[in-house]
């Protein structure tokens, strides 16, 4: 038995060569170098997402001669906390997130958002062993009535917010009138999978993500089908810290705001980026955009 | 090591005194044992029917080929260089914040455990008022650590992130909050236990408090302390990995990011980096497990501390956060937040329906996880003499350890695609976590036991299955029992993790209030969690003290 020290020695020395041998990643660490950390709220496919925002990051990057990194959250009120904390600098939120996030933190301002977002609309899915059929008018989401139905996060404006909205319009309350309680899937690609799988029989998600799935053959449509697609509303954004101007200089704030408006595809490499967030180009953006959106939190209790 | 129903012990509610006293020799252990057992199956019966809702339908059996995409690729894990890099540092920065959260906590019980001791409270004068006050003393300081102890990792690194932001220390805090809280109690209770002849010497003969604990009491508490020190490093590997799924980095990070891009493949690069890591720290605390001597100890304690000095170098914590104007002022706004509670929008009817689901859920989950667990345990025990016993158990313990190292809420999502939706895919889910806690755990008591009866009976020809039920089952039933009551409790507290899915109870309610920061009500959220547990921790007390 007095060879198990040895052995154990071994054992670990992967384990410590490993914890040696990467080092901190101290690009993030400190306020003090001038690191533009860009975000997004997580929606969709990690992959995507890292892909699209490492391409306005690189774009930004070059507009604006400064170092951007992109963070990662997985978590879309972890990403409103961060953005308070002062850990992000700049985030592209949906509706609902940026409202939280513009109210709880002072002096964050509204940048820009998608030429899309100011008419932005979910979809409703419903597993196809359900018989609904595809209805044209709000009033026909009475369909849903007792069946298992899945939100995407809590906090998505095109997943939860605007389509609960909708549901309270056509007198379908989620807490009562549906089988069980409403699920919340976490994102719009998982809404898609689970009412695909049976698991819910009905589900609602942004458009953009459902057209790019179906456009991209991953999603089987003998088992799920879209039966409506909600009248417009404005949902993405980004939005700025308050600390911008104190890290990059006075009027970085306006320096960003004017390097995400002239993304507008006029070359190839706009283009790429532009074709990643499945928009044209980047229009202004105002608070009272937003107003209803707030005004549909407050109702559901998720903006205080 | 690690002597699951002694720790059970020290860290249940309540002085050690106290519990001793218990329910003890009111009523004979095997009466109050069948009463106890007819609860039990009625509790069950009734979590289990309010789960299946009006159809009664349970299995999605369309779900099937999302559930078996997702095992197939098991055989597949995304081996590419790059991913197996950014897996490396992933696994680093898990075991650094679990190796610093165990140090922090370690540190914090040996801090604050005298003064939560009948040692340190006891009176030095008979006289009334100060006999009143050091009584009182004790009892404040062991309710202190109720609260941090109570709020499970998860839910501290939530807060937390809001003041210090992506800092690291955010997921060693997570860790060493809590879990400094109960090493505090624990080692509390090993110093009221120790001999206590030698401090008392040196108190007489003039020695100050803090001399007579360090050279009358110290020596003869290390083996028990550095051992549940073991115990919790192990325990903050798996939290660190939770963390991570809620941000903190690291391997759990990895593996959710993998998961919401449904790339199985790179999802199960990430569940067997998990088995490695944990294979190595079953390794190291089985070695540890197995003998005293010094050697042992010396080799260990200077991999702990090359250990400590790379986790630090690795997830470089920034110091400076801790002392800026910022975050004190996001503290105090927090704070502010956070109290006074307020009720959920329910009122006190929607948060006692969520206490009772929770309790439910991990009703359902520890008797699935207790009863396979069992099964299963028999099977994993060492010890085998046939080689298909052999492989048989080797396969037993691969399975145990594949579904503790895969998290409840990876669980709770794939339970999701085969369950219809509700509280009973998160129990289960819960329920084959803690499985593989609880099968190794009985299968360490299968082997310890003494194999002559099981034997004698096998060889007069009874099959495997009598054997088993009429000569390890007796022998074992005490510990089974200590160590399933322990997971209970932490069961309950679990149930907060697999609100990703809505699953039901606290967690649920804990997941919508955050979309919503509503601070005021998450706060009577955890404190109704709170109390959730400290009820299942006072009935596994009440059951142990008159199963005894």
């Amino acid at each position: 038995m007095s060879h198990l020290p040895a052995r154990a020695v071994i054992a670990l020395v992967p384990v410590l060569a490993l914890l040696a041998g990467c080092g901190a990643d101290d690009s993030s660490a400190g306020g003090d170098n001038a690191t533009l950390r860009i975000s997004a709220i997580p929606d969709q496919d990690p992959a995507e997402l890292t892909a699209r925002e490492e391409a306005l990051a690189e774009y930004l990057s070059s507009a604006l001669d400064v170092e951007v990194e992109y963070v990662p959250v997985t978590d879309y009120a972890a990403s409103v906390s961060l953005f308070r904390a002062g850990d992000l600098d700049t985030v592209f939120y949906g509706g609902l997130t940026g409202v939280q996030a513009r109210l709880q933190t002072p002096g964050a301002t509204l940048l820009a958002q998608r030429d899309i977002d100011a008419e932005f609309r979910s979809v409703f899915i419903a597993n196809a062993d359900t018989g609904i059929e595809p209805f044209d008018d709000v009033a026909g989401l009475t369909a849903f009535e007792d069946t298992r139905f899945t939100f995407g996060s809590e906090s998505s404006t095109s997943g939860r917010l605007m389509p609960e909205y909708f549901l309270r319009e056509a007198g379908v309350d989620s807490g009562s009138e549906l089988s069980g309680r409403p699920g919340y899937s976490g994102s719009h690609d998982a809404t898609i999978d689970l009412v695909e799988a049976g698991s819910y029989e009905g589900g609602a998600l942004n458009v953009q993500v459902w057209e790019a799935r179906t456009a991209a053959g991953t999603v089987d449509t003998d088992k799920v089908v879209e039966v409506f697609t909600t009248p417009p509303y404005s949902d993405y954004h980004w939005l700025g810290g308050p600390d911008l101007e104190d890290r990059f200089g006075a009027g970085f704030t306006e320096e960003l705001r004017t390097a995400l408006l002239e993304l507008d595809g006029s070359t190839p490499e706009e283009q790429a980026v532009l074709e990643r967030y499945g928009a044209g180009k980047l229009i202004p953006t105002d608070a009272d955009s937003y107003e209803r959106i707030e005004e549909i939190g407050r109702t559901l209790g998720l903006v205080s | 090591m690690t002597d699951l129903p002694r720790i059970a012990s020290l860290e249940a509610t309540g002085p050690a005194v106290a519990r001793a006293r218990g329910w003890r020799g009111r009523v004979r252990p095997r009466a109050a044992g069948r009463v106890w057992l007819v609860v039990w199956v009625v509790a069950l019966a009734w979590s289990l029917s309010s789960f299946l809702g009006e159809d009664h339908r349970v299995l999605n059996t369309a779900g099937w080929g999302a559930f078996t995409e997702f095992w197939a690729a098991a055989a597949r894990p995304d081996l590419s260089a790059d991913l197996l890099r950014a897996t490396v540092e992933a696994a680093a920065t898990t075991l650094a914040f679990g190796v610093l959260g165990t140090l922090l906590s370690v540190l914090v019980g040996i801090v604050v455990a005298p003064f939560m001791s009948q040692t340190w409270w006891a009176p030095a004068t008979a006289s009334g008022p100060s006999r009143l006050l050091r009584a009182g003393g004790l009892l404040l300081s062991r309710a202190a650590v109720a609260l941090p102890r109570g709020v499970h990792e998860a839910v501290w690194g939530l807060l937390l992130v809001s003041v210090l932001g992506r800092d690291p220390l955010v997921g060693v805090l997570a860790i060493a909050i809590p879990f400094g809280a109960i090493t505090a109690k624990v080692y509390s209770e090993l110093l009221d236990e120790a001999d206590r002849a030698p401090y008392e010497l040196l108190r007489e003969a003039g020695a100050g408090r803090v001399t007579a604990l360090a050279y009358g009491l110290l020596p003869s508490l290390l083996p028990g302390a550095t051992s549940y020190a073991f115990y919790r490093f192990e325990c903050s590997i798996r939290s660190a990995v939770i963390l991570g799924m809620i941000g903190a980095g690291g391997l759990g990070l990895q593996l959710t990011l993998a998961f919401q891009g449904l790339q199985y493949a790179q999802v199960w690069t990430a569940i067997y980096a998990l088995l490695v890591l944990g294979a190595l720290i079953d390794r190291w605390g089985a070695h540890l497990r197995r003998g005293r001597a010094r050697g042992r100890w010396a080799v260990s304690g200077v991999l702990l501390a090359v250990l400590v000095a790379g986790s630090v170098w690795h997830l470089a914590p920034d110091l400076e956060r801790w002392f800026s104007g910022r975050t004190l002022e996001l503290l105090s706004r927090l704070l502010d937040d956070l109290v006074p509670p307020s009720l959920p929008a329910g009122g006190w009817s929607e948060l006692v329906a969520a206490s009772v689901e929770t309790l439910q859920m991990s009703v359902v989950a520890i008797s699935l996880a207790a009863v396979a667990g069992l099964l299963v345990a028999t099977v994993a025990a060492r010890g085998g003499t046939s080689p298909p016993r052999r492989v048989l158990g080797w396969a037993a313990r691969q399975l145990l350890l594949l579904t503790r190292a895969v998290p409840p809420p990876v669980w709770a999502l794939l339970v999701l695609f085969v369950v219809f939706p509700g509280p009973l895919p998160g129990a289960i889910a819960l329920g084959v976590y803690t499985f593989g806690i609880l099968g190794r755990l009985f299968a360490e008591v299968v082997e310890d036991l003494d194999q002559g009866p099981r034997e004698v009976l096998a060889e007069l020809g009874a099959p495997p299955l009598a054997s088993f039920a009429y000569a390890v089952v007796p022998a074992a039933v005490g510990r089974l029992l200590a160590y399933s009551l322990y997971r209970w409790e932490v069961t309950a507290r679990e149930t907060v993790i697999v609100g990703v899915v809505g699953a039901g109870g606290l967690g649920r309610l804990l997941e919508q209030q955050r979309a919503g920061f509503d601070y005021p009500a998450m706060t009577t959220t955890v404190l109704a969690l709170v109390a959730v547990c400290l009820l299942v921790d006072l009935l596994s007390l009440a059951v142990r003290a008159t199963t005894r």
